[in-house]
């Protein structure tokens, strides 16, 4: 693991990668710090045009918009990543059991897979909205179990390529539990892989979750988040067309940003991201 | 063969029949039934109890879960899917033509997204490795990272606001002839071709790469063959077929694209028809339109399978 570091200097890609999510995590961790207003307050009249009092000017309703900007990404971001973490974990040490266990739990959780993959996630988590609701909880599990499907696949191939191992085999005819061997000789194998999971499910999460908003169907308002803002925005798109813009540029930069730094990392460590697909 | 193609077959059913079970519960089985959606909770609470009995018997709520779910698979097959809560229409009626439009427009994609995909796959692998193939893998890493509503967006700002060519929506009434609201589509087509190129292309060019490297294609390069012809004739057939499992699976893709589009240029399609039905908690809506969808998806993913074994001989022999 010694030479990533130094491989990844070499890749510009991932370096504006990096730099881009970097950039984006000091604004949303910082950003209650210093913005100028209180982003859900009413502070000046409707639709200003940038000026020095508002420097985004305001939005339809007279807020201050380079405050909800800023704080704009921070619930998206937390969702995506909460989402891609449990992906990750989830997609791990289930895919690993599958292939540890073989057989009928193999077949059964391939089959559960095949059957998600089949639904496209926009229909997916309509279906639990029109159960469960609207809510923060409900959209990070049900995102959560939407990435989690890829990643499950991914770390299940790995699995099986492991499971021919001296030091496996070893482990199991020592004696040891089922779990033991997956969390302890299968599991340190996979986590260049899980890294890059995470990464890949958390931009994709992202890409969801800010369409779910735009659609109405992910976050509310007034929570300040950026697919909410362009849609607010098209109803004004000939006039004040930086309402657009600007919501846009950022979650499009922070997209970009997680892709380029994980096809990079990818890259320097000899995995293939391009199986997993953005869309996965 | 023949007991591949059954196999293949009841897998496809089977997968169907599955989804149908999953869709119902998803929405029957939750906190809540449909008695909240038509009435608020003070109505609840103030209507006598008989009578709240009476709208449950009304609304087949007061049957179990398995019987509700054994007739609801029943008329699903029929066509039947209910009718909405509030208005009491049959959901079949409000979904037929909106279903019919998001269909023409994926067609379309398909007709254009799939040739060029191919075309930049194919640029990609023949220049592996060179300017031009890290130019257009950025480009492609790009073209998937920023959601297709900020496409869409961008390309009204664009083409519609800054440069008045197009129409900022679509006014096409929902059971205007087709051909009518596919004129006018050119925006809303050009946003779902733009995702849909990176993704297929990324797939493509990586099995692009893999057919150019095989041992036949550098026999026929080196007998004389002209390279155009390898590529075409010789390496492409054997870098899309193993392509084609994988990009069924775009599919699902396809659909979750369309009903964002669909939501920002106004397309009168089966999209707007969902996000209403979820807003509005009309669950026979959200079941009948997440029911078609899956039929599309499991086709789409039957055909491909069954494509692969016409084509490739390798896949019929297992």
């Amino acid at each position: 693991m010694n030479s990533h570091p130094r491989l990844l200097l070499r890749k510009p890609l991932a370096l504006i990668g990096i730099g881009l999510v970097l950039a984006h995590l000091i604004a949303a961790l910082t950003a209650p710090l210093w913005i100028p207003y209180d982003p859900t307050a009413l502070v000046g009249a409707a639709l200003e045009p940038p000026n020095e009092e508002f420097l985004f000017g305001t939005d339809e309703l007279g807020r201050d918009f380079l405050s909800r900007v800023f704080m704009g990404g921070r619930v998206a971001i937390l969702v995506a990543f909460s989402a891609g973490v449990i992906a990750a974990v989830g997609g791990a040490l289930i895919g690993l059991s599958a292939a540890y266990h073989g057989g009928a739990i193999d077949d059964l959780v391939c089959r559960l897979v095949e059957l998600k993959l089949a639904i496209p996630s926009i229909l997916f988590v309509s279906l639990f909205v029109t159960g469960f609701g609207q809510s923060l909880g409900v959209l990070i599990a049900v995102i959560a179990i939407i990435k989690m499907m890829g990643a499950i696949r991914t770390v299940r191939a790995a699995g099986l390529q492991l499971m021919n191992l001296g030091y496996v085999r070893a482990a199991q005819l020592r004696g040891e539990s089922a779990s033991s061997v997956i969390v302890r000789e299968l599991l340190p194998n996979v986590i260049d892989l899980l890294l890059v999971e995470f990464a890949l499910r958390s931009s994709s999460a992202l890409l969801l979750v800010s369409a779910l908003s735009f659609l109405g169907l992910g976050l509310s308002p007034p929570t300040p988040d950026w697919g909410l803002m362009i849609h607010a925005g098209l109803a004004a798109i000939h006039s004040e067309p930086w309402l657009i813009l600007i919501p846009a540029v950022c979650i499009s930069t922070l997209v970009i940003g997680v892709n380029f730094a994980t096809e990079g990392i990818a890259d320097a460590w000899g995995l293939d991201a391009a199986r997993g697909g953005a869309h996965g | 063969m023949l007991s591949v193609i059954a196999r293949r077959l009841s897998l496809s059913l089977a997968t169907l029949l599955a989804l149908a079970v999953f869709i119902f519960a998803a929405t029957e089985i939750m906190p809540g039934d449909a008695l909240d959606v038509i009435l608020s909770s003070d109505e609840i609470a103030s209507i006598p109890p008989e009578r709240l009995a009476q709208m449950k018997r009304d609304l087949g709520l007061d049957r179990p879960a398995l019987e509700r779910l054994g007739s609801f698979l029943l008329n699903a097959v029929q066509g039947d899917f209910g009718r909405t809560l509030i208005s009491k229409t049959p959901v079949a009626d409000i979904i037929a033509y909106p279903m019919r439009n998001s269909l023409a427009l994926a067609l379309l994609v398909i007709a254009i997204a799939f040739p060029l995909a191919i075309l930049v796959g194919i640029i990609g692998a023949c220049w592996h490795r060179t300017p031009t193939d890290h130019v257009l893998a950025t480009a492609t890493i790009v073209g998937y990272s920023i959601p297709e509503f900020v496409i869409g967006t961008l390309l009204v700002l664009g083409f519609a606001v800054a440069l008045p060519w197009f129409s900022a929506t679509i006014t096409v009434d929902t059971r205007a002839p087709v051909l009518e609201l596919l004129k006018v589509s050119a925006l809303p087509v050009a946003t779902i071709v733009i995702g849909s190129v990176a993704y297929l292309s990324r797939i493509l060019r990586v099995g692009m790469i893999e057919a150019l490297s095989a041992d036949n294609i550098e026999r026929l390069r080196m007998t004389g063959v002209p390279p155009w012809r390898v590529v075409f004739r010789h390496a492409l057939p054997s870098a899309v077929i193993p392509c084609l499992t994988a990009m069924a699976l775009y599919a699902a893709a396809l659909v979750s694209g369309l009903v964002v589009v669909e939501l920002v240029f106004s397309i009168p399609g089966l999209g707007q028809e969902l996000v209403r039905g979820v807003v509005r908690r009309e669950v026979h809506v959200v079941q009948a339109i997440a029911l078609a969808c899956a039929v599309i998806v499991v086709t789409l993913n039957l055909a491909a399978d069954l494509a692969v074994l016409a084509l490739d001989p390798r896949a019929r022999s297992q």
